[in-house]
């Protein structure tokens, strides 16, 4: 690179690596305000659910109570208009029982499906919007203004949990919000907490249920699957928490690293991105090599058009 | 710039250098049945998707709740756009790395480029749930700066209504000067310098915005996390889509070249297409490269030599992106056009399915939900191609996007639709001249 | 009491009978020995009821006369002063006429009236007549002076049969006419009788009226719908459902939903007091659906056989759904499509490729000039616009 730089050009490379070296530095001074950590903690007001699916006998009172205190339509799509009969979470249902039954050693369980309210969840940090929040208290909402219907938020959820209303001339992104609007507002727990007969699912705070879980494991040993918490540290921790006898894969949650998702997708670009810098830097490197060669392009040009008397083409 | 002599054909080389600047195809009809046929599946496709404005999209399309992003995102948008990364690609080889014989060949890759990204854009229009809400890209207090999809659906646009428009503005701006009154004229005589002078600012726009939201496609995938195959899923994936699109540019620029020059009885150029099969060559090595160090990084190795179903597509892939990668190193393979064209081809297929099996074939959500376009969904995303082939065909036909040799110049424009006038005289070179653009 | 020949024993077996077959919820049952219910009781003075016919089928009368505990004697005699009714006194005509204007004077404003039947409104009242008066000034007349008026029956309730389309008298229920009066509805067809027995009784011990919900139905029997407590219910949560009369369903006894049973519409306590103490002895109980004559919008109003939403849909005790489901829908059109083209696109791309071969070997200079033939390259390994 042996041209002769101007001033301006010398001021442009500066720039340009300036922001590549700030680049570097900036995230290590901003490093206690990042956005993402890999193992967030539970803020204090952090509520939480309970599910233990070995108290729950499988009656599907919070089935109804959740339809009820969200307004949906049951999914009478297999009982001929008679049962709310879905077959999974979808656009009109927020929360299931699922019965995990293994037909050879008589082994069952029933799992109860909602949003897992992640500490840190993929949807929010997907969401190009906006539209879904991590509120107060910690629930995940859902804001009709503002979501695209891009159903970003359904391929980055690893639970699977976000329904897209396919059927629908205004489609709605159907989750579970702790029915944040309905009742939490209100100082009531959530619908299907409060409908629980068995206290197989139980509201509260997350660092209370999170002992309560822990007091039941310590309390009968061998009871529980793995001796563990799902939802303590998955995906770098969700405000909805398991206790299960049988597999956890088997009753269908994942298995996921403990490491929130949101990290691993932005710890890379977050730095790039911080401020812009790391496009600006690189315009300026591009638009120093950029207008080196446009001078030396513009001399050839004008060489090339007097020689065959035809114009360049830009 | 191109030399101007050809070079005689040295130890059974079929390629002169002929190309010069940009010819419009002046000969042979532009209706032909093929034209007619691409016609027939726009038309279906528009019209499918005009139904798609008065019709939720479940009915139209074979998406689910699990896989919820269909081929018009994962194939018209994320794959496609790919293979319309030649402006970025050669663009950045002509400007930054000064490989000044690759300008005649831009108005190829910037009219194909604009094509792949605006039909992918707007099937993209029809693929959101609520597009009336989009208008939030112009609040920037709602953007959510972490997300890739924000990105996208901000930079996509720009690029290709913005900095890709700008490009592809002389084509439109010489048409009207060589078709146009003499106001038409005048005005253009002060335009045109004024692009000029934008030009060189304006496409470090054009390089650095989709070289963001080119790996930003790849950073969409980062939080499907688990859901995607380890052999795929990668914190290189941005890195991985942008080479990618960087191979595909120069793979698919190769590739229409010589398809249009065989259609169109266009001479060859071997200096250029030796550049940008060197080119190829060494995108396609440094991709391989990427993947292979990444795939050891991440300890990997034995899932993506287990030769099982994943591990084969894997290991196809590969071989698709290693075969031209090592075959165009000879000199003898690069300068025989039907091996460059079949290199390029493979080097396509290769780079457009490392970016579609991630977000398809390798893309397993835990619930055992299959997903297959439906037959609308399929039809519109081929309506959408097609429109933008024809596009293509009409761009030939109209300004002088293919390259050619100078001497071909005559400056017939084709009369459809345009005011001609017939007096060639008036357009003598030094009339030329004094445009400037 | 003694006086009437009553023992104290058997007022105490009275006073059983009424805690067993009156409805559960109702003040003066609520007690929970015979000796509590009998303290409630011994304060009653007889309150005295006239009870009035309109447009009517006698059937509410029909039926409170099959009550067996207490016998509607000893109701009539003993507990409460039943002054005139239509159905069940000796006189006729000017004399009977007497007894009503003689009680309506004596007991005015203390008497309960009873109402049985719509009032016709069309053309002045003019489709029934008492006496030559029509039976909305009777109605006035008598139910001015009442205390209170207990509009038994669907029809006294809001019109019942009688104001089924095309309704060609205008009947009218007896809260429609006065909607200030104290009024309460006992609507069915007809009414279970120990409703009305309960409601009369609880006035007769404490002067006061059960609470109602906003039809001025007695909560106590009509707050919870039939579908709740339906005998019938297991059957319909596990989905065995009569298709047609008389087939084996039927005869199994299954749930009646499906034959437009209106049960999940309606709001009465049929399902758990059935009728004359017999077990079984109610419209589903004996394998017909539920009409819904209850509830002023159902019964007469929708079809017969038209089955019913819905309102609280719970979800089936007995089908879960499974962990993981497999949904989805790959037409072999679609694979269709594609498989074509993939291979228009390869085959294409193939005959490109050896159109070079074939100028080179023909020209030596390729692609310079080339064959003019209509068959163009198309697309090639995936549709993508070239040429």
């Amino acid at each position: 690179m042996s041209v002769a730089l101007s001033r301006r050009q010398a001021f442009k490379v500066m720039v340009g690596l300036g922001g590549t070296v700030a680049t570097g530095l900036l995230p290590k001074t901003a490093a206690a305000e990042e956005e993402h950590p890999a193992h967030p903690v539970a803020p204090a007001d952090a509520i939480a659910m309970l599910y233990d699916s070995t108290v729950c006998t499988g009656c599907k009172a919070c089935m109804p109570a959740c339809n009820e205190a969200n307004g949906l339509p049951a999914d009478t799509l297999l009982s001929g208009g008679i049962w709310d009969m879905p077959t999974g979470l979808n656009a009109q249902t927020k929360n299931i029982i699922e019965l995990y039954q293994d037909p050879k050693s008589d082994e069952f369980a029933f799992v109860k499906k909602q949003c897992m309210h992640c500490l840190d969840p993929a949807c929010v940090t997907g969401c190009p919007f906006g539209s879904l929040k991590k509120s107060d208290w910690g629930a995940v909402t859902w804001n009709s203004s503002l979501c695209i219907g891009c159903r970003y938020c359904e391929v980055a959820c690893p639970f699977e949990v976000p329904q897209f209303e396919w059927k629908s001339w205004n489609p709605q992104i159907v989750k579970c919000e702790f029915c944040y609007d309905q009742r939490l507002k209100k100082d009531l727990e959530p619908a299907c907490t409060a409908a629980c007969p068995t206290g197989a699912v139980i509201f509260g705070k997350r660092v209370d249920l999170l002992a309560k879980a822990k007091d039941r494991i310590a309390t009968a040993p061998g009871k529980y699957f793995e001796e563990r918490v799902y939802g303590e540290h998955e995906a770098g921790g969700t405000q909805v928490l398991y206790l299960s006898s049988v597999s956890f894969q088997k009753i269908g949650l994942p298995k996921l690293g403990t490491t929130s998702i949101g990290h691993y997708a932005t710890k890379v670009t977050s730095h790039i991105y911080k401020w812009l810098s790391g496009p600006i830097a690189v315009s300026g490197v591009l638009g120093f090599f950029i207008r080196r060669n446009w001078n030396r392009h513009e001399l050839e040009r004008l060489e090339h058009e007097k020689q065959s008397g035809f114009p360049d083409q830009l | 710039m191109t030399s101007t002599q050809p070079t005689s054909d040295k130890r059974g080389t079929t390629l002169i250098n002929h190309w010069q600047s940009g010819v419009p195809v002046t000969h042979g009809p532009i209706l032909t049945p093929f034209v007619f046929f691409l016609l027939g599946v726009s038309a279906l496709g528009l019209g499918l998707a005009a139904l798609r404005f008065f019709s939720p999209l479940g009915p139209f399309s074979g998406m689910n709740d699990a896989y919820a992003w269909g081929i018009w995102k994962t194939f018209n948008v994320m794959t496609l756009t790919a293979l319309g990364s030649g402006p970025l690609a050669l663009g950045i080889a002509a400007w930054v790395f000064n490989r000044q014989n690759l300008h005649v060949v831009m108005r190829t890759a910037l009219v194909s480029g604009f094509l792949f990204y605006a039909t992918g854009l707007v099937a993209l229009g029809f693929d959101i749930g609520r597009p009336w809400n989009f208008y939030s890209a112009i609040l920037p207090w709602r953007w959510n700066s972490e997300s890739a999809m924000l990105e996208i659906s901000i930079c996509m646009p720009l690029y290709c209504f913005v900095f890709l428009s700008f490009e592809i503005l002389p084509l439109f701006l010489e048409r009207l000067y060589y078709t146009g009154n003499d106001k038409a004229r005048a005005f253009l005589r002060h335009f045109s310098p004024m692009i000029r002078k934008a030009y060189p600012f304006l496409i470090i726009g054009a390089y650095v915005i989709p070289l963001m939201h080119q790996s930003s496609l790849g950073g969409l995938l980062l939080l499907a996390g688990t859901k995607i195959n380890p052999i795929w899923q990668s914190p290189a994936m941005p890195l991985l889509y942008l080479i990618a699109a960087g191979l595909c540019g120069f793979a698919f620029t190769i590739f229409l070249l010589l398809i249009v020059c065989l259609r169109y009885g266009r001479a060859l150029d071997a200096d250029v297409l030796n550049e940008l099969a060197n080119l190829l060559s060494g995108v396609c090595v440094a991709f391989l490269a990427v993947r292979l160090v990444d795939l050891t990084m991440r300890g990997e190795l034995h899932t993506a030599f287990a030769l099982n179903g994943m591990s084969l597509i894997f290991l196809f892939e590969s071989a698709l992106i290693l075969t031209p990668a090592v075959a165009l190193r000879f000199r003898r393979v690069r300068e025989t056009p039907r091996s460059l064209l079949n290199m390029a081809a493979l080097a396509c297929v290769g780079g457009t399915a490392y970016r579609f099996i991630p977000t398809s074939i390798a893309y397993m959500p835990p619930h055992s939900t299959r997903y297959f376009p439906s037959a609308p969904e399929l039809f519109i995303a081929a309506g959408w191609i097609a429109v933008g082939m024809v596009g293509f065909i009409l761009a030939i036909n109209y300004f002088a996007v293919l390259p050619g040799e100078a001497s071909t110049w005559d400056h017939t424009f084709r009369p459809f639709g345009w005011p001609h006038k017939a007096a060639g005289a008036a357009y003598a070179p030094s009339v030329i001249l004094e445009r400037g653009a | 009491m003694l006086q009437c020949g009553i023992s104290r024993r058997s007022f105490l077996v009275f006073c059983t009978s009424l805690m067993v077959a009156a409805p559960y919820g109702l003040a003066i049952t609520d007690k929970k020995t015979p000796e509590e219910v009998a303290a409630g009781l011994d304060k009653v003075l007889r309150p005295p009821i006239i009870w009035l016919h309109f447009q009517d089928c006698t059937g509410c009368t029909e039926s409170m006369l099959q009550t067996s505990a207490p016998g509607f004697a000893d109701l009539i005699l003993n507990v409460i002063s039943l002054e005139y009714h239509e159905t069940l006194m000796a006189g006729s005509g000017l004399q009977a006429r007497q007894a009503l204007d003689e009680a309506v004077k004596r007991y005015a404003g203390k008497f309960i009236l009873v109402v049985e039947g719509s009032i016709p409104t069309k053309d002045h009242g003019i489709y029934m007549k008492i006496a030559g008066r029509p039976a909305m000034d009777v109605l006035a007349d008598v139910g001015g002076k009442a205390a209170a008026i207990i509009a038994i029956g669907s029809c006294a309730s809001w019109g019942g049969i009688p104001s089924a389309d095309p309704d060609p008298t205008g009947a009218v229920g007896v809260a429609d006419l006065m909607p200030d009066k104290s009024i309460i509805n006992i609507p069915g067809c007809p009414p279970n009788p120990y409703t009305m027995l309960g409601v009369v009784l609880q006035y007769a011990a404490d002067g006061t009226f059960p609470e109602t919900d906003e039809q001025r139905r007695p909560k106590f029997a009509f707050d919870r719908d039939i579908h709740e407590h339906c005998p019938k219910r297991a059957h319909f949560d596990a989905g065995n459902f009569v298709k047609q009369y008389g087939d084996e369903g039927h005869r199994e006894g299954w749930c009646l939903y499906e034959m437009g049973c209106k049960g999940p519409d309606t709001h009465a306590g049929c399902s758990t007091r059935h009728f004359n103490e017999i077990p079984d002895v109610w419209p589903i109980g004996i394998g017909a659906p539920c009409i819904g004559c209850t509830e002023k919008a159902v019964a007469f109003k929708v079809p017969m056989f038209q089955v019913v939403q819905l309102h609280t849909i719970a979800a089936p005790p007995t089908a879960f759904a499974p962990i993981s489901t497999t949904y989805s829908t790959i037409s072999p059109l679609a694979t269709g499509l594609v498989g074509i083209a993939v291979g228009a696109a390869a085959g294409a791309g193939y005959i490109a490729s050896r159109k070079f071969s074939r100028a080179e070997d023909d020209e030596s200079v390729p692609g310079s000039v080339v064959p003019d033939n209509k068959s163009k390259p198309e697309s090639s390994d995936s549709d993508r616009p070239q040429l």
